[in-house]
């Protein structure tokens, strides 16, 4: 109430039409009225929904209201009581347990539209309707105001004394120089130039095929029409930090289907089995859905196909280049070995990549 | 809200107070009727652990009978000694009879037309013709048998099936079993309908494109845990509320989109519309 005096704070705005003394004999309505000219606010329509007191009608809408309210304080308590009583625990002979999160997001879910509905049926149903217009305003400042704040800086500028001392200049230029470099030089750690790595996987010459849960694989364990994803059989072969390049899809193809092997690549199969990096070449997903029938493999990602009997030629979708062939051959005691490491890098492409 | 003058009739609150409160009443029993309705049709239609102790015997009446019903329906294609009919039916030599079983069973077999791929219908045949003709192809061609004994192990396997299930089954059928699809129209099926020992056989032996799983390469133990994993998956609750079809981010993003936000601006309309 005091703002009402204080008429300097905003020069140009509007003025409440009444001094001090007459405001203060105003009725309190009168008085917001008043209140919100300082603002530029101009209250253009006011009605009482209910301007007879006690009225039936009166009384429904507020019971309305007192039921949002009654439907809140309901929601809320038995949210309470079924975080308490309710199964929770995990239980693999029944699914009672199956209730308890939904139960909660009902019960709070009634309780907060309850408070909601019941704030926003009280403005609707029960408050006095009103109609307000605020005049625009330039967004800036006076001028006044602009030169006096203009000129408290540039006086505690000065005083600083910063233009006649060089030396403070200097050492304070050059610190925050140094600042800057030291949030500048961490990034340098991001930008490297990838060596070898890109271009080497797990395997090398003799490394055993193993599965996911560390089975050595020998020709019998596959049937004709089956496929197994196989690791490096060495330390960190499973290991996805370090070797999460080096999955392969193992195929035993059916009796009649061949590959067609690329030039130079003739003896990478084993009889009737191939190896392939699991990798596809267009974003690196792992395309495992094999069509056993029409030799297809396909990548879930992005729909890429790639017909594993011309040597997993992508024939479908995005993927540009075919799946890299791991050349496998077994050894003396009958196990899959192997024969080198991929003689491309696997995964999609990358600037480096001949 | 409009005012009405209260006077004209004093009883009509009431009686519309009574028409909500049994409006509301009537809701509620039809909801509560559906969701016991459905609870219990659910709970029927889901397949309970088997125990296949059925296989087909070699019984040469068994065979002679399965021999007569294979005449009948399935020479046409595969022709009169299993070696199949070209441009219509594969040979038969080899499947075995589990191959058999995961086909008639599953009601692919006998197919109504070629298409992308042959779809599960009713089946043609009841159990006992279905190891009839099982018994009778195994006889001829030999191959992958039909499973017996306990199919799902004891419930310490859950979580390594869950593992199998991810590695081996997951990249087509769905983390949840939803099935998806794959090339030219030919899609991994769900596998809601599929009880212990159709999962076994198709394990066995890679129907249409689905790869083999054989023995050596997946164990009977890790069968057991597999199919334990899936028919548990199946029968579980959903803790987070509706499953939205299983189906992941997707379909609850859009759920969320199109409900959610939809039912949102109807209610910010509603707020700031003029009462």
């Amino acid at each position: 109430m005091s703002d009402v005096d204080g008429r300097h704070l905003h020069a140009g705005t509007p003025v409440p039409d009444v001094d001090l003394e007459t405001y203060r004999t105003l009725s309190l309505e009168d008085q917001a009225h008043e209140a919100s000219k300082i603002d530029g606010v101009t209250i253009t329509h006011r009605r009482d929904r209910f301007p007879v007191p006690g009225t039936k009608a009166e009384k429904r809408a507020e019971r309305v209201v007192a039921l949002c309210f009654v439907a809140a304080f309901v929601g809320a308590l038995a949210f309470t009581v079924c975080y308490v009583v309710l199964p929770w625990r995990y239980d693999i002979s029944s699914d009672s347990y199956a209730w308890f999160t939904p139960v909660l997001g009902l019960t709070m879910a009634i309780s907060l539209f309850g408070f909601g509905l019941g704030a926003i049926l009280w403005a609707k149903l029960l408050i006095t309707e009103e109609e307000s217009v605020q005049e625009r305003h330039g967004g800036y400042s006076e001028q006044e105001d602009r030169e006096t704040t203009a000129a408290i800086v540039s006086d505690g500028w000065d005083m600083t004394g910063i233009a006649r001392r060089p030396l403070l200049q200097r050492v304070l230029g050059l610190s925050v120089l140094a600042l800057g470099a030291l949030a500048i030089v961490p990034l340098g750690g991001l930008i490297k130039k990838p060596k070898g790595e890109l271009f080497r996987t797990g395997w090398a010459e003799g490394t055993r095929l193993m599965t996911g849960d560390r089975r050595l694989v020998r020709p019998g364990d596959i049937e004709a029409g089956g496929i197994e994803t196989v690791f490096p059989a060495t330390e960190e072969g499973l290991s996805m930090q370090v070797r999460a390049d080096s999955v392969v899809l193992l195929i035993r193809l059916r009796p009649g289907q061949t590959v067609t092997p690329r030039p130079d690549q003739e003896d990478y199969g084993w009889q009737d089995y191939v190896a392939f990096s699991k990798i596809c070449t267009h974003a690196g997903c792992p395309a495992s859905l094999y069509e056993q029938q029409t030799g297809r493999l396909l990548c879930p990602c992005h729909q890429s196909q790639f017909d594993l009997l011309q040597d997993a030629k992508p024939v479908f979708g995005p993927a540009a280049r075919p799946l890299p062939k791991l050349a496998i051959t077994v050894d003396d005691e009958g196990y899959f070995v192997a024969r080198r490491d991929f003689n491309e890098a696997i995964g999609p492409s990358f600037w480096e990549r001949p | 809200m409009t005012d009405r003058p209260s006077t004209t009739k004093g009883r009509r609150p009431r009686t519309r107070l009574r028409r909500r409160v049994s409006g509301a009443i009537a809701l509620a029993l039809a909801l509560g009727t559906v969701g016991v309705a459905y609870a219990t049709v659910a709970a029927a239609a889901t397949p309970k652990a088997q125990v296949a102790s059925n296989a087909p015997s070699e019984d040469p009446v068994e065979i002679r009978k399965g021999r007569q019903l294979f005449e009948q329906g399935c020479i046409t294609c595969h022709g009169r000694n299993l070696q199949g009919v070209q441009d219509r039916g594969p040979s038969l030599i080899g499947v075995g009879e589990a191959a058999v079983y995961f086909q008639v069973a599953t009601g692919r077999m006998p197919v109504a037309r070629q298409e992308a791929q042959v779809e599960r219908k009713e089946p043609y045949y009841d159990e006992a013709e279905t190891l009839q003709i099982a018994a009778y192809v195994q006889s001829v061609g030999g191959g992958a048998e039909i499973p017996t004994g306990n199919l799902r192990g004891s419930d310490e396997n859950l979580a390594e099936g869950g593992e199998l299930f991810r590695l081996n089954c997951a990249s087509c059928h769905n983390f949840a079993g939803r099935g998806g699809a794959l090339s030219a129209g030919k899609y991994a099926p769900p596998m809601d309908q599929a009880n212990d020992l159709t999962i076994w056989t198709a394990m066995l032996t890679g129907p249409q494109n689905m790869p083999v799983f054989g023995d050596n390469q997946l164990t009977e133990e890790q069968k057991q845990a597999i199919t334990n994993y899936v028919q548990t998956l199946k029968e579980q609750g959903d803790p987070g509320g509706a499953p939205i079809g299983r189906m992941g981010p997707v379909p609850e993003g859009l759920v969320a989109w199109v409900v959610g936000i939809g039912a949102i601006m109807l209610m910010i309309l509603w707020i700031g519309a003029k009462s």
